[in-house]
C-alpha cells in the first residue's frame, strides 16, 4: 500500500481540484448552443478491459472550443502502473515496458488531468470504459468520480446510421463495425494512428465534430436537442 | 510523439497539423520555428458538404482556411444572379488569403462539395508570416497574378469578335520559323544554271539558296530570276547560277511572327524571305505560304486540298490542319467533333492522293479498297497520328490476273506510304501499312485473317490486332470493307472466348486514381512524374467501346458514336452514356490543348501531361474522369464473371 493510499484511508477531504470540478456541473445549463461548451476529447490505453484489475498505461485528450478543435490544447502522457504490463495489451497499443519504465504513476499526473478537464463535457469513443477507469483512481487518490457530462461518439455513430440509413432491415446488420478507425474510413475522416491515446483522441474529436455537424442533417444546435436525439435512440430498444 | 517536460502541463506539438503542412505549398518553405507557430495558433474545423464557408461581399475573413480533407468550389455571382465557377480547390489548398491580404470581406462565394476538415490559421499570425518571409509570401502574390491572367484570358475569349478576324490574328500569333517545311534547298554558285532549274524541278519549290565553296549562304535564286534573267535574256544555261542569283539573301529571324516578314517582303518587293535560327539558315518562307494563312478555316484548307492537280501540292497541306484545330478549340468546338474534322481533311487528302496516283498508274486490275486502322478508323486522329492502314481487293478469277494485282497493289501501296510519309503522316512503327505484303491482301485472305483471331484467339495475337478491329473503309469500292465488317461483326459477337480475352486486357490497367497530390505517373525515364493520358486514360474508354460493340453487333467504330448505339441499344444506361463521353471528351481536350502547345513551343507532339500544369478544377474533373474508369470495369467484370 503506497503512502497515498493510507492517506486517503485516513482522510476522505475530496482534493480541491475535484471540487473545483464538482463546482462547474452543479447548476449545469443544457440550452445553451453546443459552440459555447467546451469539450475534451479523450482516449486512454489500458492494460486490459477489465476495470477491477486492468490500469491506465497512457492518457491522451484534446480539447474542442466553438465547435473547433484546438490541437495546441492537448493532454497526451504515459504512465506507469502498478503491476507489470501483460503482453498482450503490448500487442494492442505498441507501448512496451521500457517505454513506460521511467514514466510517473498516475496519481502524479491525476490532478493535472482533471484540471485539464474542468469545466468541459468529456467526448470519447465507447466513453464508459473510459470513465471507468479514471473514476477509479480519481476516487481512490483524489476522494470521488469526476463529475463531468460524457457523450460517447459510438453512440451518436449508431444514431447517424440509423437515420442515414432509415432502412429498417439494416438495423440488423450484425456485419457494421462500429470501431473507431472503421469509422473514420467510412466516413473519409483524416486517419491518425491507431491505439495511440492521443491520435486516437484526435480522431474521436474528428468523428465528433463530423457526427455533431451531420446528425439531423445539421439541425443540432444546443446540447440538449443532442442529448434528446441520443435519448429518443435509446427509447427504441 | 515526442513527451515534454512536466512543466508543459503534459502537451505536446500538434505534429498533424505539422506534418501536414511540411507536404503543402507555400508551407513547406517555412523553417521549424515558423511552422511550429503556425501550428499553435491553427484550429481545426468541420463543414460538411454544401456548407457556406464564404459569402461574397458579406463575410469578414478572420482565417486562412487549408484544406486538410475534401474540396469547395469558388464561384462569383453577379447582379442579376447568374454564377460563374471560377475554381475548385482540393487537399492543401487555401482560400481567404486574398481578402486577408487586401483587407477586404469575402471576394466570392467558397461552398465545400465534399464534406471538409479545414486547419484555420488567424490572420494575423498569416499577415506575419507574409511580411517576414519572402517566399511564403511571393507564392500567394503569384498565385493571384496567374489566378487572375486566366480568368482575364477566359473573358477575353469570350468577348472575341467575329472569327473574320482570325486570319488577321494568326499574322500576329504564327512565328516565321512555324512555316519553315524543312532543310533549305541549296546549290553551290558554281553549278550550272541548268542545275538549278532541274533541282526545282525535282524537288518542286520554286527557289534555291545557292552556297559558296565554304557552304555559306551567299544568294537565292528564284523561278522568276530563271523566267527573267535566262529565258527572256537568251543566257545559256551553262552559265554558273552565281551569274542570275540575288545576292545577298535577304532573311529574317524565325522568331518573328508572319505579319513582320509579310512587311519585309512588301517593301523590298521579293517573295522569297531566308529564315534564320541563331546565325543559321533553316528553311525559306515564301508569300504564298503567309497568304495560306490568311485562309486558316476548314473550309479554305478542304478548297485547297481537291483543287491540288498534283500529288506534290499535297504535300505541306496536312501541316495546315494544326493551325484549324486551334481557331476550332478557341471557338470551343467538342474534341469528337475536331477529331472528326480532322478526320475529314485527312480523308480528302488520302482521296485526292490515291486519285491522282490512279490517274497516273491507271486503273487497278480489280477493284480495291483502302483500309484506315487505328485512331483513323475510329476518326479519332489527333495532331500527326502514326498511318496505320492497309489494302483489301477482290479476289482475283485467275492465276494470272491473281499475280497481276498482286504485282500492281504491292507497288500502289508502296508508293501511297512513300507520299503520306511526304505529306506529313509518319510510318507506322508496327509495319501495319499498305506497303507491308501481309497487310495488302485479296478479300478472301483478309476474310481468313479475322476467322484467325476471332476464332482461334491467341491472346498476344488479339491484343496486337485490336487496331484492326477499328478498321474503317477509306477510299475505293468501300463495298470490299463493309463486306468484311459485316463478316466480323457476324462472327464477333458469338465468340465468347475471343471477347473474353478482349475483356481481359481491358481490365488489366488499373485506372490512374485518383488523389489531387498523387496521380499515378510515370516513375522514371523521360516522362517522369508525368501522366500518359493516352495509354491511362484514354485507351479504357477506346477498348471498352470496341469490346462492347463487337459484343453487341454494332458496326460503328467511332468510340462516342460506339457509345451513342450502345446507348441506343440499351445495352448502357443513360447515366453511363452521358458520364462516358463527358469522360471521354474532356482528356481528349486536355489531351489537344497539351499537344497544340507543344507544337507551339516547337516539339512533337506527344501524350505525357504534368499533372501539375493542370488547374485544380482540371484536377477534379480529370479525378472524376478516371473515376468512370473503375465504373466501365466493374460492368465488365459483371459481363464476364468468369474472370
Amino acid at each position: 500500500m503506497g503512502v497515498l493510499d493510507f492517506f486517503r484511508l485516513f482522510n476522505r477531504r475530496v482534493h480541491p481540484v475535484l471540487e473545483e470540478n464538482r463546482r462547474y456541473f452543479e447548476d449545469f445549463d443544457q440550452e445553451k448552443p453546443l459552440s459555447e461548451y467546451e469539450f475534451v476529447v479523450y482516449d486512454s490505453e489500458l492494460t486490459g478491459l477489465n476495470p477491477r484489475k486492468d490500469e491506465i498505461v497512457s492518457l491522451g485528450a484534446v480539447r474542442i472550443k466553438d465547435l473547433k478543435i484546438i490541437p495546441q490544447e492537448n493532454f497526451y502522457c504515459f504512465v506507469k502502473p502498478r503491476r507489470p504490463l501483460p503482453k498482450d495489451s503490448t500487442l494492442i497499443h505498441r507501448i512496451t515496458p521500457e517505454q513506460i519504465e521511467n514514466a510517473p504513476p498516475i496519481e502524479e499526473v491525476l490532478e493535472d488531468f482533471v484540471r485539464f478537464c474542468n469545466g468541459c463535457l468529456i467526448v470519447g469513443h465507447y466513453v464508459d470504459l473510459d470513465m471507468a477507469f479514471i473514476n477509479k483512481v480519481t476516487k481512490r487518490y483524489l476522494g470521488g468520480p469526476l463529475s463531468n457530462p460524457c457523450i460517447d461518439t459510438l453512440r451518436l455513430a449508431q444514431l447517424y446510421k440509423e437515420e442515414t440509413w432509415g432502412n429498417y432491415y439494416d438495423q440488423f446488420n450484425y456485419n457494421v463495425s462500429f470501431n473507431l478507425t472503421d469509422l473514420a474510413k467510412e466516413y473519409g475522416l483524416p486517419e491518425f494512428k491507431e491505439h495511440d491515446a492521443l491520435g486516437d483522441a484526435f480522431q474521436t474529436a474528428y468523428l465528433f465534430l463530423y457526427l455533431v455537424r451531420k446528425l439531423k442533417k445539421g439541425g443540432i444546435t444546443t446540447l440538449k436537442e443532442l442529448y434528446l436525439a441520443g435519448r429518443s435512440w435509446r427509447w427504441l430498444f | 510523439m515526442t513527451r515534454q517536460d512536466k512543466k508543459d502541463v503534459h502537451s505536446v506539438t500538434p505534429e498533424v497539423i505539422i506534418d501536414f503542412l511540411k507536404k503543402t505549398i507555400p508551407f513547406n518553405e517555412l523553417d521549424e520555428e515558423c511552422l511550429m507557430k503556425v501550428a499553435q495558433n491553427c484550429t481545426i474545423d468541420f463543414f460538411p458538404k454544401g456548407t457556406m464557408i464564404f459569402k461574397q461581399d458579406e463575410t469578414e475573413v478572420e482565417y486562412l482556411y487549408i484544406i486538410q480533407k475534401g474540396g469547395v468550389k469558388i464561384y462569383l455571382k453577379d447582379e442579376e444572379g447568374m454564377v460563374t465557377l471560377k475554381d475548385f480547390r482540393g487537399e492543401g489548398s487555401y482560400i481567404g488569403a486574398l481578402p486577408i491580404i487586401q483587407g477586404t470581406k469575402a471576394n466570392l462565394n467558397v461552398e465545400t462539395v465534399e464534406d471538409t476538415f479545414c486547419f484555420l490559421l488567424k490572420k494575423e499570425i498569416f499577415l506575419e508570416l507574409i511580411e517576414d518571409n519572402p517566399k511564403f509570401a511571393q507564392y500567394y502574390l503569384k498565385s493571384f497574378t496567374e489566378k487572375f491572367l486566366r480568368t482575364a484570358y477566359q473573358e477575353l475569349r469570350q468577348h472575341r469578335v467575329a472569327p473574320r478576324t482570325e486570319g488577321t490574328l494568326y499574322m500576329f500569333s504564327v512565328h516565321v520559323g512555324d512555316l519553315v517545311k524543312g532543310e533549305p534547298k541549296t546549290i553551290s554558285a558554281t553549278d550550272s544554271i541548268q542545275l538549278a532549274a532541274q533541282k526545282m524541278a525535282e524537288y518542286h519549290i520554286g527557289s534555291l539558296l545557292v552556297t559558296d565553296e565554304k557552304g555559306d549562304v551567299i544568294g537565292i535564286v528564284t523561278d522568276k530570276d530563271l523566267r527573267t534573267k535566262v529565258v527572256a535574256q537568251g543566257r545559256s544555261v551553262a552559265e554558273p547560277v552565281a551569274n542570275i542569283m540575288a545576292s545577298p539573301v535577304e532573311t529574317i529571324s524565325s522568331h518573328k511572327v508572319c505579319f513582320d516578314a509579310l512587311l519585309t517582303m512588301m517593301t523590298k518587293q521579293i517573295h522569297h524571305l531566308a529564315v534564320e535560327k541563331q546565325g543559321k539558315i533553316v528553311g525559306v518562307i515564301t508569300s504564298h505560304d503567309i497568304m495560306v494563312l490568311q485562309g486558316s478555316s476548314p473550309l479554305y484548307l478542304f478548297r485547297e486540298i481537291v483543287s491540288q492537280r498534283t500529288i506534290e501540292g499535297l504535300y505541306p497541306l496536312s501541316k495546315k490542319v494544326p493551325l484549324i484545330v486551334r481557331t476550332l478549340i478557341e471557338e470551343g468546338a467538342k474534341p469528337n467533333n475536331i477529331t472528326r474534322m480532322i478526320t475529314i481533311l485527312n480523308d480528302h487528302i488520302l482521296d485526292r492522293l490515291l486519285s491522282l496516283m490512279i490517274d497516273k498508274y491507271g486503273a487497278p486490275p480489280v477493284p480495291f479498297c483502302w483500309l484506315l486502322m487505328g485512331s483513323e478508323g475510329r476518326k479519332e486522329q489527333t495532331f500527326r497520328t502514326d498511318q496505320d492502314n492497309a489494302i483489301i481487293y477482290q479476289d482475283p478469277e485467275n492465276s494470272r490476273k491473281k499475280e497481276e494485282a498482286r504485282e500492281y497493289f504491292s507497288q500502289f501501296g508502296k508508293e501511297a506510304i512513300e507520299h503520306l510519309v511526304k505529306c506529313g503522316y509518319p510510318p507506322c512503327p508496327g509495319n501495319i501499312m499498305a506497303s507491308n505484303p501481309k497487310w495488302c491482301q485479296p478479300y478472301s485472305v483478309w476474310q481468313s485473317y479475322f476467322d484467325e483471331w476471332i476464332l482461334k484467339p491467341e491472346p498476344e495475337e488479339v491484343l496486337n490486332a485490336t487496331i484492326f478491329f477499328d478498321f474503317r473503309p477509306g477510299f475505293g469500292s468501300l463495298d470490299l470493307g463493309i463486306k468484311l465488317r459485316d463478316h466480323l461483326t457476324d462472327l464477333a459477337k458469338r465468340q465468347e472466348i475471343f471477347l473474353l480475352h478482349l475483356a481481359k486486357d481491358c481490365l488489366a490497367s488499373r485506372p490512374p486514381l485518383t488523389f489531387f497530390r498523387n496521380f499515378i505517373v510515370e516513375k522514371d525515364g523521360e516522362h517522369k512524374n508525368r501522366l500518359d493520358i493516352k495509354k491511362r486514360g484514354l485507351v479504357p474508354f477506346v477498348d471498352f467501346a470496341r469490346l462492347m460493340a463487337l459484343k453487341f453487333g454494332i458496326k460503328e467504330t467511332n468510340t462516342v458514336e460506339r457509345l451513342g448505339l450502345l446507348y441506343e441499344g440499351e445495352h448502357i444506361s443513360k447515366e453511363l452514356y452521358t458520364e462516358t463521353v463527358e469522360a471521354y471528351e474532356f482528356q481528349m481536350q486536355i489531351r489537344f490543348v497539351h499537344q497544340l502547345e507543344m507544337m507551339e513551343n516547337g516539339q512533337q507532339p506527344d501524350n505525357y501531361i504534368n499533372p501539375s500544369d493542370l488547374t485544380d478544377l482540371e484536377k477534379q474533373t480529370l479525378k472524376e474522369a478516371f473515376g468512370v474508369i473503375s465504373k466501365l470495369q466493374s460492368i465488365i467484370r459483371d459481363m464476364f464473371p468468369m474472370m
